[in-house]
């Protein structure tokens, strides 16, 4: 299945993009999509532990299991105000 | 509890939204505070910062936030705008009111709401100095 993914803030100049798609197997964890973004854009990698991650509108940890037509967010930590 | 909410890249009419408050008999403290970006980012001089959000997560973690203020049980209603774009020096980012009974009870919801809000709601900020100023103001073309 196939994950449309969008990177937020200053993580779309590291990756280079502002979207992707990524073809995952079923069951796959946010974890396994993480492993092959952090392959695909290495530069995100180096700040794997502050990133945030979230499925939709809400923030899931990398044991979310994902869903054909999930839309996974990655993002800085948040600056509002 | 009575919400507003409002995420804008225009100019934040904080005369406009202290007119339009509303507050029942029995609401003794409108409390709000307003945002203003500061001419210098650490040690660096700025001229603006540049907002970028992802809008349809930043309210629904906004509505997230009031629903439990609203569990709280002293607020009567809380109005919160958050602008994005490119925000001035001297120009206001964020406006929020809150009212309730009496003015403990408003001055902690109000703080509370800033704090949480600074834990989740997906919204971001870059510097502007004079010399980058003309760059495009963020890489999210939804933002």
């Amino acid at each position: 299945m196939t994950i449309q993914v969008t990177f937020w803030s200053y993580f779309a100049e590291l990756a280079g993009c502002s979207e992707t798609v990524v073809t995952v197997s079923e069951s796959t964890p946010v974890d396994g999509l993480l492993a092959a973004l952090y392959q695909a854009h290495p530069a995100l990698a180096e700040l794997r532990r502050s990133t945030l991650i979230a499925v939709g509108v809400e923030y899931q940890d990398g044991e979310y299991v994902l869903k054909a037509g999930d839309h996974v967010s990655l993002f800085p930590p948040v600056q509002g105000g | 509890m009575k919400r507003f909410l409002s995420i804008t890249r225009d100019p934040i009419d904080e005369a406009g939204l202290v007119a339009d408050r509303t507050l029942s008999s029995g609401m003794g403290a409108a409390v709000y505070f307003s945002g203003v970006v500061r001419g210098q980012e650490g040690s660096d001089a700025i001229v603006a910062l540049d907002y970028s959000c992802f809008v349809s997560m930043a309210e629904h973690q906004f509505h997230r936030l009031f629903d439990r203020l609203a569990e709280r049980g002293s607020v009567e209603s809380v109005r919160l705008v958050h602008r994005i774009g490119r925000v001035a020096v001297g120009e206001s980012s964020l406006w929020i009111e809150v009212v309730s009974a009496h003015r403990a009870g408003a001055f902690a919801a109000c703080q509370w709401v800033i704090d949480e809000m600074k834990q989740v709601v997906p919204i971001w900020k870059t510097p502007v100095t004079a010399a980058n100023a003309s760059s495009p103001s963020n890489p999210n073309p939804t933002a």
